[in-house]
């Protein structure tokens, strides 16, 4: 166990160094009057984490997500507002009235299967429904909403 | 019936079939919804513009002094996870169907593991390494924008292809949904009719039994109507009409308690326990039967009663139609005591009718044989004169006596046929014969024209046909003064019979059509309109007529006033093919030279002495038995020449004497026995020849036929006359039967003195040079010896006419005299001797 995790360590800096992960990424929430505050994958990490089994419509089978629910992560940074503007890394973004957005999900995705997901794999932070769970996740708005290397979100009044 | 379930089981498919239609719909629905494609072509977009960025980038860094290699790896980690989103999930699912699709993945599949192990070194990126990045990604851009395209073509065909689907299945639901609307819409229709039907019946109904309560009502039958226990639950006005309780007094009561007489009473309520127990019926359901009911006032009545069952409110109940019939009855009664009375009085009639004739014949029996036994003693012209007068008047009666006795014969039904093979021809020719001497007496001629299809033998009752004919020639000739009669024998023939007409038509004075039933009514219900004598007077018409009915023929007349009548008698007869050759029993013969003792058995002793004067007066020796018993016994002991049986007499009568005589070998065994029968009982004749009779006479007995019969007897046929007999007697009896005694006499003195005239005149004639005329005047003769049965006298002139020799012609001349003298002395014997 501790010999695989060296390993893994050791060989992830030797033969994927230019494997972008969570560290030096970060989501950045920012509130109505300009202030804005970072989430990095530590500061996620010690928050209520959430997880779930589903299938999506991006990936193969099904796969395990867990990370911080987005009503979680708006308390923790103690913006009030009507809409949340999601933005992605490539400038993506989409708007989510904040009355819509469910106690326990959607969750900000940390993990997937147990493992932080690469740039390259939709990471580091991915929005997931369950989509499984409930056909109301598998509409035009839940796909679009399902925002991937997502990296800001603006809280607007 | 059926056809209700048919609709319910047609809407029940329906909506099973709507409700599984429609159970797929929400499904579909869903997909639409869900639109999970959408999101992949919107991928297909994204990963065109990552290309697009990564290629700017990649320009930009060539371009630049120290390029920025994190940020060229952190673009390109961008777009290469664009390329994941079409490799994977969904997004591959959509280039399964496309070859060229999956072509342009796998070059981008290439260009990720290119890409990868370019950033993947480490340290940063050099000028080389940037220039092939962006070679390799504008290598590809046209090959993504080409995915693009795809995409976005093939997510519509598959929209499309789901949108063609849902609208199909919407368009069967709501195809379905108007059937079954139009289903509903049957229904209720169909279920509207039945209703209205229903109403309709219903409505029927109850003015059936409107109208059956009122009928009760008013019908005129009477109607009561009870309950399993016999109580009176309905009882119409009818009823109460004939019964004479009223409605509120009968209700509620017992019928045995009320109109059902005292004697029916246990028999009614056995009868009805029957019935309720094991269900029996007797008296229900029997149709129209008669009883006797009981009146409030206690009168007993009949009554026509008709009794059904039905059941009312679960129970059973009778219903009886009653019919008062006590005035039918009554009207019954009288007219069946009407019919008996009726009856009575006709047969009553028949019997006076028959026992007066039988009484008045057997004096007239006397008187007239005693006339007929005076005329042979001597006589002055006076007492001559009152003993024809008293002869004639004594005929007459007889006659009548006789006709009245054919009619209440025929009438009683007493009267049978006796039929035979006969000749018709030769009865007619016979009738004709004998009545010529009357219709020549009156200067009237008689024609016979009988069709030659009438030859041959007939079946039936010849005497009848003889009688009938009689009667019509004989009136044709009697009511003529002019003209004369003509007698037409006709025929049609069928397969087996011939319809015989004969035809008598006068040229008299002719009957008023009026008349043309009157006369062949009873002479009792003409009254005489005028002294002089009409058609219809006497009985002959009448019997005439009753007999061709009885033959199953007619006769009727017809005839205009003063151009004569026409009375057509027409009959049925069965032809006969062959000749008749019956073989008869061996006549006896008896001369009346050898007839010397005569055994008379008769009852009455007045008949029986007339009869002994006449046979001792013809020089028989007479023994006389006053029963059959007796003639039996004296039969026994002597032998006789001759035996005159009477047919009724008492203790034994003349059949069974006659039988027992024939049998054994009594010494009277081949005697020649003679019955004698009372006027009418012909039916007697065929009895009398089985036991053994030869002979058949008709009382009274007169002298005249008794000498024919005598003298007949040596040849027991009537048509069976000897060539060597001077006359054919029986000849002679048709004659003095039509015409009577005196007038046959005449006509016979008339014809001797035309012959020996006509002898003379011959006498003068040579028969070498004047034959023809000897033919001639010699077939008159013949002619009229013929119509007088003198035959030897025929032949002697017949001999005459074919003789050349002028002494043989002569001598058969003389012969001719000889045989007439012979024939006028047998002739003057027999008729009255004394008379003419």
């Amino acid at each position: 166990m501790k010999y695989s995790s060296i390993f893994s360590v050791v060989a992830s800096l030797v033969f994927s160094p230019g494997v972008v992960l969570a560290e030096g990424h970060s989501v950045s929430v920012q509130g109505p009057d300009g202030s804005s505050r970072k989430f990095s994958l530590e500061t996620l990490d010690n928050l209520p984490q959430t997880s779930f089994e589903t299938s999506t419509i991006w990936t193969d089978g099904v796969v395990a997500f867990s990370g911080v629910s987005l009503s979680a992560i708006l308390d923790e940074a103690g913006f009030s507002g009507a809409i949340v503007r999601m933005s992605a890394l490539n400038d993506y973004s989409v708007d989510f009235p904040m009355a819509e957005i469910g106690k326990d999900y959607p969750i900000v995705a940390t993990r997937m299967n147990g493992t932080e997901m690469p740039v390259r794999d939709k990471g580091p932070y991915w929005m997931v429904f369950p989509y499984d769970a409930d056909p109301s996740y598998r509409t035009k708005t839940a796909y679009a909403r399902s925002v991937w290397q997502l990296s800001k979100l603006l809280v607007i009044k | 019936m059926i056809k209700r379930f048919a609709i319910y089981g047609a809407i029940s498919g329906l909506t099973i079939l709507l409700i599984l239609l429609w159970s797929g719909l929400p499904g579909q629905l869903r997909a639409i919804l869900i639109a999970e494609t959408d999101d992949t072509q919107w991928t297909v977009f994204q990963l065109e513009t990552e290309f697009a960025n990564l290629s700017v980038a990649l320009a930009q860094a060539e371009n630049a002094p120290a390029p920025d290699s994190s940020a060229l790896r952190f673009r390109t980690d961008i777009t290469l996870s664009r390329v994941n989103l079409v490799t994977k999930g969904l997004g591959r699912d959509l280039w399964v169907e496309s070859p060229e699709a999956r072509e342009i993945i796998a070059r981008l599949e290439g260009f990720t593991r290119a890409s990868t192990a370019l950033i993947d070194k480490l340290g940063d990126l050099s000028k080389q390494d940037i220039v092939r990045l962006s070679a390799l990604t504008n290598s590809l851009r046209p090959d993504v924008r080409r995915l693009a395209i795809l995409g976005v073509t093939l997510g519509t065909e598959a929209k499309e292809a789901e949108r063609v689907a849902f609208a199909n299945q919407l368009r069967g639901v709501g195809f379905l949904a108007i059937v079954l609307i139009a289903g509903i819409v049957g229904a209720l229709l169909f279920l509207d009719r039945l209703l209205v039907r229903a109403r309709s019946k219903d409505d029927a109904l109850r003015a059936t039994a409107d109208r059956l309560s009122s009928t009760v009502t008013a019908s005129l039958d009477g109607i009561v109507i009870s309950n399993q226990a016999g109580e009176v639950i309905e009882f119409n006005e009818a009823a109460v009409g004939i019964f004479g309780w009223s409605r509120v007094e009968i209700l509620g009561q017992k019928m045995s308690a009320t109109f059902v007489p005292q004697h029916h009473r246990s028999a009614h309520e056995s009868g009805m326990e029957r019935y309720l127990s094991t269900g029996d019926p007797h008296v229900i359901d029997a149709g129209r039967i008669e009883l006797s009911a009981l009146r409030k006032s206690g009168e007993e009545f009949p009554i026509e009663l008709n009794i059904t069952s039905t059941q009312r409110d679960g129970e059973k109940v009778f219903i009886a139609y009653i019919r008062d019939i006590s005035e039918r009855k009554i009207n019954e009664q009288k007219l069946v005591e009407a019919r008996d009375r009726a009856e009575r009085a006709d047969k009553a009639k028949s019997q006076f009718l028959t026992v007066m004739s039988h009484e008045m014949r057997t004096p007239l029996n006397g008187i007239l044989g005693v006339l007929d036994l005076l005329k042979t003693t001597p006589l002055d012209k006076k007492q001559q004169r009152f003993v024809q007068v008293a002869a004639a008047s004594g005929e007459i009666l007889l006659e009548n006596v006789n006709e009245a006795l054919d009619i209440t014969r025929i009438e009683s039904g007493v009267m049978s046929l006796s039929p035979d093979e006969f000749s018709l021809r030769a009865t007619v020719q016979r009738v004709a014969d004998v009545l010529r001497t009357l219709a020549d007496e009156k200067g009237l001629s008689l024609e016979v024209d009988i069709d030659t299809s009438m030859n041959g033998s007939f079946f039936g009752d010849g005497s009848r046909i003889n009688q009938i004919l009689t009667n019509l020639i004989g009136n044709a000739i009697k009511f003529t003064d002019e003209g004369g009669v003509t007698v037409a024998v006709e025929g049609i023939h069928g397969p087996e019979t011939t319809l015989v007409r004969i035809k008598v038509r006068d040229t008299g004075n002719g009957i008023p059509a009026d008349k043309f039933e009157a006369i062949f009514e009873d002479f009792v219900a003409l009254a005489r309109s005028e002294g002089r004598q009409n058609r219809g007077d006497g009985l002959g018409l009448s019997i005439s007529r009753k007999i061709a009915r009885l033959m199953d023929g007619d006769l009727k007349v017809d005839s205009h006033n003063g151009d004569g009548s026409t009375f057509t008698l027409s009959v049925p007869l069965l032809r006969v093919a062959t000749e008749f050759s019956e073989t008869q029993p061996e006549a006896r013969h008896v001369s009346s030279e050898i007839i010397k003792s005569v055994l008379i058995v008769e009852d009455n002793a007045i008949n029986r002495s007339v009869l002994r004067e006449m046979l001792t007066g013809f020089g028989h020796a007479v023994t006389e038995a006053d029963n059959g018993l007796e003639g039996f016994k004296k039969a026994q002991g002597t032998k006789f020449d001759l035996i005159i049986m009477d047919i009724s007499m008492p203790f034994m009568d003349g059949i069974e004497a006659t039988r027992r005589i024939r049998q054994g070998n009594g010494p009277n065994a081949q005697t020649y026995i003679l019955g004698l029968t009372a006027h009418g009982r012909e039916e007697y004749r065929s009895k009398s020849k089985t036991a053994g009779m030869d002979g058949f006479c008709t009382k009274p007995l007169r002298l005249s036929e008794l000498k024919l019969t005598l003298s007949g007897i040596r040849e027991n046929d009537r048509s069976g006359t000897s060539l060597e007999d001077p006359i054919a007697l029986e000849v002679i009896d048709d004659l003095r039967k039509a015409l009577g005694d005196t007038k046959t006499q005449q006509t016979a003195n008339r014809f001797f003195a035309e012959l020996k005239e006509g002898l003379g005149a011959l006498a003068q004639k040579s028969p070498t040079t004047e034959a023809t005329v000897i033919s001639e005047m010699v077939h008159k003769l013949r002619g009229s010896a013929g119509l007088l049965g003198l035959q030897s006298v025929e032949n002697a002139l017949d001999r005459a006419s074919s003789i050349e020799k002028t002494e043989d012609y002569l001598a058969a001349l003389k012969q001719a005299q000889t045989e007439a003298d012979a024939a006028a002395v047998a002739i003057k014997s027999f008729l009255s001797p004394s008379d003419g």
